[in-house]
């Protein structure tokens, strides 16, 4: 494939952000790849209704 | 690969934790690492030494992500080689992310997040507590419903 990039004016004024988490990014500059993974796991068993006992220690 | 180069007149960040970056100038790798156990316990209760992340299966099975193996022949044309910011405003960075001011050829970050809830048995409370039909307070209004009394 060929692919034809034509790199004019960029100039920006003002940007604001309050979050970049869980492997975001935010670049100013050029990137040749990018490759971001990111999992989160809150399952109905992960809700504990009871006393409360410690998570299994530390191996 | 002939890169820009970036101006950033003004930047302001509060925060970078677990595993964030943040970065000026150019790099060619950037790789990066997080995994969290999220608690959360109804009660301020501290155990020491808790916590295996082996136990939770999300920390290790594995995340399919597309290998990049096709060719592309780009042709840049630097037309203006410059890219200009005059204000970057941001709060926080967190959990294997990046800020950067400048360029990069690749970039992998991975996080893994389990969270857990830990809350109190309210049943006996419930238990307690007279429960209105909603017919009746529909029927009378204007009656004060203070916790089952």
């Amino acid at each position: 494939m060929n692919f034809q990039v034509y790199n004019r004016e960029l100039a920006v004024g003002d940007i604001k952000i309050i979050g970049v988490s869980s492997s975001s990014v935010c670049i100013v500059g050029d990137v040749q790849t990018i490759q971001l993974a990111s999992t989160f796991d809150t399952p109905a068993e992960s809700l504990i209704i009871g006393p409360f006992v410690p998570l299994f220690p530390k191996g | 690969m002939l890169t820009r180069t970036s101006v950033v007149n003004h930047i302001r960040l509060n925060i970078a934790s677990f595993s964030s970056t943040l970065e000026f100038g150019d790099i060619s790798f950037y790789q990066a690492f997080s995994r969290a156990l999220a608690v959360q316990r109804e009660k301020k209760i501290f155990f020491g030494g808790e916590g295996s992340f082996d136990q939770y299966p999300i920390f290790s099975e594995p995340i399919p992500i597309p290998p990049i193996t096709e060719s592309i022949n780009i042709m840049y044309h630097q037309i203006k080689p410059v890219i200009k910011v005059k204000n970057l405003d941001i709060t926080a960075v967190s959990a294997s992310s990046l800020l950067q001011v400048g360029s990069t050829r690749h970039i992998y970050a991975e996080t893994r997040i389990k969270h857990i809830r830990q809350l109190e048995n309210h049943s006996e409370e419930l238990n307690n507590q007279t429960i209105i039909p909603l017919e009746e307070i529909h029927s009378s209004p204007g009656t004060a419903i203070v916790n089952g009394r």
